[in-house]
């Protein structure tokens, strides 16, 4: 399942990614007017500077920057067919793809015949030759073709799903693509294996020119084989990648193996090419085929999880670009080729002329989107939202943003770290059977139980050590083994030794290092109250002293969320309350705790909220007068020559035993047995009555449980 | 906690600073090696003892005689003084810090997961020059090593290199065995290799079969190749693709194992 609090974070990774994949267009069409050997007519014009740097460079972009939109625009297909439903997606859909891509080619189509037109004239020279009659079922959807391409895909993949969903009811088949999608990702097959079909779709084209990669779609209206089966493919992994929970982790662990597997396929593809740039039936062919499958998911795989890996967070300027690329690709196509013919005779050389067009192109696009639609119906329509120019614009997070599809609303107060129906075995010995625990912001949550009742367990599953059998587990939003992640808990552990040669102060600094804004030392260890202790060498500690200069690894860098298992054990009364006052002031600033702790006294002092776990199931979750009022038992105790035994018998008894000298009952109804204790024996002395501390309350949850 | 504040969390988190991690790691886990000597004491000076004992004392003259036997005594003892520490500072620490509970801790903490294994290995390597730099300069002291300076050049580097796979057995070592057990199964698959190898006395011939099972041979048949010292028992790139096999293997072992169990 995905989690919204992570997918929302990632998806502004996603929108940089597919922002990249349009901007890259734009640089790709600046380019082809400088290919070497182009005829004229294929682009509005021939430069008289070719540049082979230019021609290797739109190939390597050519690779992917399609199939990485597909896959993005796949990811973002199925966020929002579950976000709207059948019928808001589609409404959702013809406003953001259809009537821009309708209105686009009838304003579009004109102005780049008339482009073409200019650059043919001054090619030759004023008369250009007629243009060749087109071949039948020819129709010019120019670079619209993408929007085209995404409407078909949209309707094949829905379909697709209706028929799965109709037989697949219980789900098996879906869990099993789950798991085969994320395990695929992870154990970098889906990488190789990914691009087979398209490389099968290329093999059989009877003329391929290699530059071309995937034969762009844009002369037909009847779906072209490779292009249908290279970019669905993308298309669906896409949307497989959102339907499994934990593919995103893998693609952005993966980031480094897949840009290098992309950029090594990509240097064999280029070497090959330049050799022959025109396939021949044969082992090349193939062979060219079957790497350029790999580098097209080397890249696509690989700058996705490098964006997920660096660009996770937000920020204004990438939203703004991002925001843009959608009507700054729609509308680019005859600016990028009327520079072209513009500059094309100038006596200057490409790499002049180039960054030329680039420079004026993206000057004219951005002014054109700031001020004609970003404030206006046309920015309303394509991106779902106008910006009042008058004021900075200022996303607030989690606003619905731009380009083709749209990103869910954000899910905030959901908790710091959960655990739910989570199931835990160790052999046939079930440690947690189905436990559900929340951790709220700013909150201590003490977590009760007795030895072995699974509270260590719960605690290892939040910190990443070992993994659940079932169930989800989150921390800080995400999978607790994100490292990322991690560097917002801090740990004080049960049973832990740290070096005993290292001094306290240089155990603190080496914690330190592992985060990125730790407190410092000093403050650390001033607020751990063991300023005292710096520099002495943690061998030489008392068991308390150790213990605190644990608690100080533990809060050093700042923590989100702290885990303190059993943390004042062999503490002195003083240390212990200085402990306690730390955690105060954590928990003051924001800092969310779970705590472990057989003091019950401890959980009454700091806990916000109790859970009691026994047996591996939560049995009682509240606040620390919920769980009193919860047994609403009363102990009575008093000096009696009365018996337990006897005593048991009584209504209103729950248990009777003897302490010493005196009489211990624990009674639902103290008044009557009271009235009846006296009654039965007038010596009765010392008598006490009193609620039930924690600590009773406590024990009489677990013994009922038992 | 809001959707804004969460953001922000990942966004400092991803900044991260592994490389100040890995450098401090390392800066105290050298510290700890040098402020608990019983681990280093020894694994330093019984190479250097063992070689003066042999070299000076017992074959002192027979060397000056033959310097072949000069050659073949340092191998001995100078590859016992790269091996040894690898293999004890990497396997010994880490099966005590296993049981100690730290290794759970760090893997709990956010430290970057391979900051500790580089720590102890470029701690493993800092104590294999540390033991193997007496032994040579009582060597070409006492002139009992017939070798050219290009020659004890190539043979150091060699020797240092073939330390890895023994910090990856000691990797291994110290994730299947807890406590102070590690150090006697490190002595059990280590001392045997000594011998049979072939290492410290040679072996008859009818013993060759086995000397390619252990690492100290490839070691120093890779160690011969680069000093340019015949005769070779075997091509130059089998003792490297051996010398890689074995550290694949102990280091696959290892990783299996802490990803299972910590």
């Amino acid at each position: 399942m995905n989690n919204p609090m992570s997918s929302e974070n990632r998806l502004h990774a996603l929108d940089a990614v597919r922002g990249f994949a349009l901007l890259l267009g734009v640089a790709f069409h600046a380019s082809l007017s400088f290919m070497p050997g182009w005829p004229p007519g294929i682009w509005s014009m021939v430069d008289n500077s070719p540049s082979q740097f230019l021609s290797d460079a739109g190939f390597v972009s050519h690779i992917f920057r399609m199939s990485l939109f597909f896959f993005i625009a796949g990811f973002f297909g199925r966020l929002l067919y579950h976000k709207l439903g059948a019928r808001g997606f589609w409404s959702n859909r013809a406003k953001r793809i259809v009537v821009p891509m309708i209105v686009g080619w009838v304003i579009l189509l004109p102005t780049i015949f008339f482009v073409w037109n200019l650059g043919m004239t001054k090619m030759f020279g004023g008369t250009p030759p007629a243009p060749p009659t087109p071949p039948p079922g020819w129709f010019p959807l120019t670079h619209l073709w993408f929007l085209y391409e995404l409407l078909l895909l949209y309707v094949a993949v829905i379909a697709l799903r209706a028929l799965v969903v109709s037989f697949d009811g219980a789900q098996k088949l879906r869990s099993l693509v789950d798991t085969l999608v994320a395990n695929s990702i992870r154990m970098r097959i889906a990488v190789f294996t990914l691009g087979i079909p398209v490389a099968g779709a290329l093999m059989t084209l009877p003329f391929w020119f290699y530059w071309q990669g995937i034969p762009t779609p844009d002369s037909s209206l009847i779906p072209q084989v490779p292009a249908t089966v290279g970019f669905g493919t993308a298309f669906i992994f896409g949307w497989l990648v959102n339907r499994s929970g934990t593919a995103l982790d893998a693609i952005t662990r993966g980031w480094f193996v897949h840009l290098v597997l992309g950029i090594v396929a990509t240097g064999w593809l280029l070497h090959t090419m330049h050799a022959t740039p025109m396939a021949q039936p044969g082992l090349t062919k193939t062979l060219f085929a079957l790497v350029f499958g790999v580098a097209v998911w080397g890249w696509v795989l690989g700058l996705t999880g490098a964006a997920l890996r660096f660009l996770s967070n937000y920020s204004a300027v990438r939203r703004y670009i991002a925001d843009a690329s959608y009507w700054i690709y729609l509308a680019h196509l005859p600016v990028v080729a009327a520079l072209a013919v513009w500059v094309g005779h100038w006596q200057l050389h490409w790499s002049v002329k180039y960054p030329f067009i680039l420079v004026v192109s993206f000057a004219v696009l951005f002014l054109s989107y700031h001020f004609l639609v970003r404030p206006t119906f046309i920015g309303k329509l394509l991106n779902g939202r106008k910006y009042p120019l008058r004021k900075p614009a200022q996303p607030s997070v989690g606003q619905e943003p731009a380009a083709p599809p749209t990103v869910p609303s954000s899910d905030s107060g959901a908790p710091v770290a959960s655990l739910r129906g989570i199931v835990k075995r160790y052999g046939k010995t079930t440690a947690l059977a189905g436990i559900d625990i929340e951790v709220r912001r700013g909150e201590l949550l003490a977590v009760l139980g007795p030895n072995g009742a699974g509270k260590s367990t719960a605690i290892a599953l939040w910190l990443g050590l070992i993994e659940a059998d079932a169930g989800q587990v989150t921390l800080l939003g995400g999978a607790p083994q994100d490292l990322a992640r991690r560097r917002g808990l801090g740990v004080m552990m049960q049973d832990v030794e740290l070096p005993k040669e290292l001094k306290v102060r240089e155990l603190v600094t080496l914690a330190t290092s592992y985060y990125d804004d730790p407190m410092s030392v000093e403050e650390t260890l001033r607020r751990a109250g063991i300023e005292q202790l710096a520099n002495r060498s943690y061998g030489k500690l008392s068991g308390g002293q150790k213990r605190q200069a644990q608690f100080a690894v533990a809060i050093c860098g700042r923590p989100r969320v702290l885990f303190l298992d059993e943390p004042t054990v062999g503490l002195d009364v003083q240390a212990r309350e200085a402990l306690w006052a730390s955690v105060r002031r954590l928990l003051a600033d924001g800092c969310s705790v779970v705590l472990t702790t057989h003091y019950l006294e401890e959980a009454e002092a700091l806990a916000n909220r109790i859970t009691v776990i026994t047996k591996g199931r939560v049995i009682a979750t509240g606040t620390v007068d919920d769980m009193r009022a919860l047994v609403s038992r009363r102990q009575i105790s008093c000096e009696t020559r009365l018996s337990p035994e006897e005593i048991r018998g009584w209504p209103g008894v729950v248990d009777a035993q003897r302490v010493q000298d005196r009489l211990q009952i624990t009674a639902t109804d103290a008044e009557g047995v009271v009235r009846q204790l006296l009654a039965a024996d007038s010596a009765l002395l010392k008598l006490d009555v009193r609620q039930a501390g924690l600590n009773e309350a406590f024990n009489e949850l677990t013994k009922e449980a038992a | 906690m809001n959707a804004l504040a969460l953001k922000s969390v990942v966004a400092e988190a991803s900044r991260g600073n592994a490389l100040g991690a890995y450098f401090t790691e390392t800066r105290f886990e050298l510290m700890r090696m040098v402020r608990n000597p019983g681990v280093a004491i020894p694994v330093l000076a019984m190479p250097f003892a063992l070689y003066a004992l042999f070299a000076l004392v017992i074959a002192g003259e027979a060397i000056d005689k033959d310097a072949n036997l000069g050659v073949f005594l340092f191998f001995a003892f100078s590859l016992m003084a790269v091996t040894m520490p690898a293999l004890f500072a990497t396997g010994v620490t880490l099966a005590l810090e296993r049981e100690m509970g730290l290794l759970r801790l760090k893997r709990a903490q956010p430290a970057p997961p391979a900051s500790w294994v580089v720590a102890k290995i470029v701690s493993g390597l800092v104590l294999a020059v540390l033991a193997y730099a007496p032994v040579l300069i009582l060597a070409l002291a006492a002139g009992k090593l017939a070798l050219g300076a290009g020659q004890v050049a190539a043979l150091s580097g060699a020797l240092l290199v073939g330390t890895i796979p023994f910090c990856a057995l000691g990797l291994m070592i110290g994730s299947l065995v807890k406590g102070t057990a590690a150090s006697s199964y490190a002595l059990l698959l280590y001392l045997p290799g000594c011998y049979l190898s072939g290492m410290f006395f040679p072996m008859p011939r009818s013993m060759d079969w086995q000397a390619s099972i252990w690492p100290q041979f490839h070691v120093k048949e890779f160690a011969m190749h680069l000093a340019g010292i015949t005769p070779h028992k075997e091509p130059l790139a089998i003792a490297i693709a051996i010398m890689l096999g074995y550290t694949v293997l102990f280091a696959g072992v290892t990783i299996w194992r802490l990803s299972r169990k910590g």
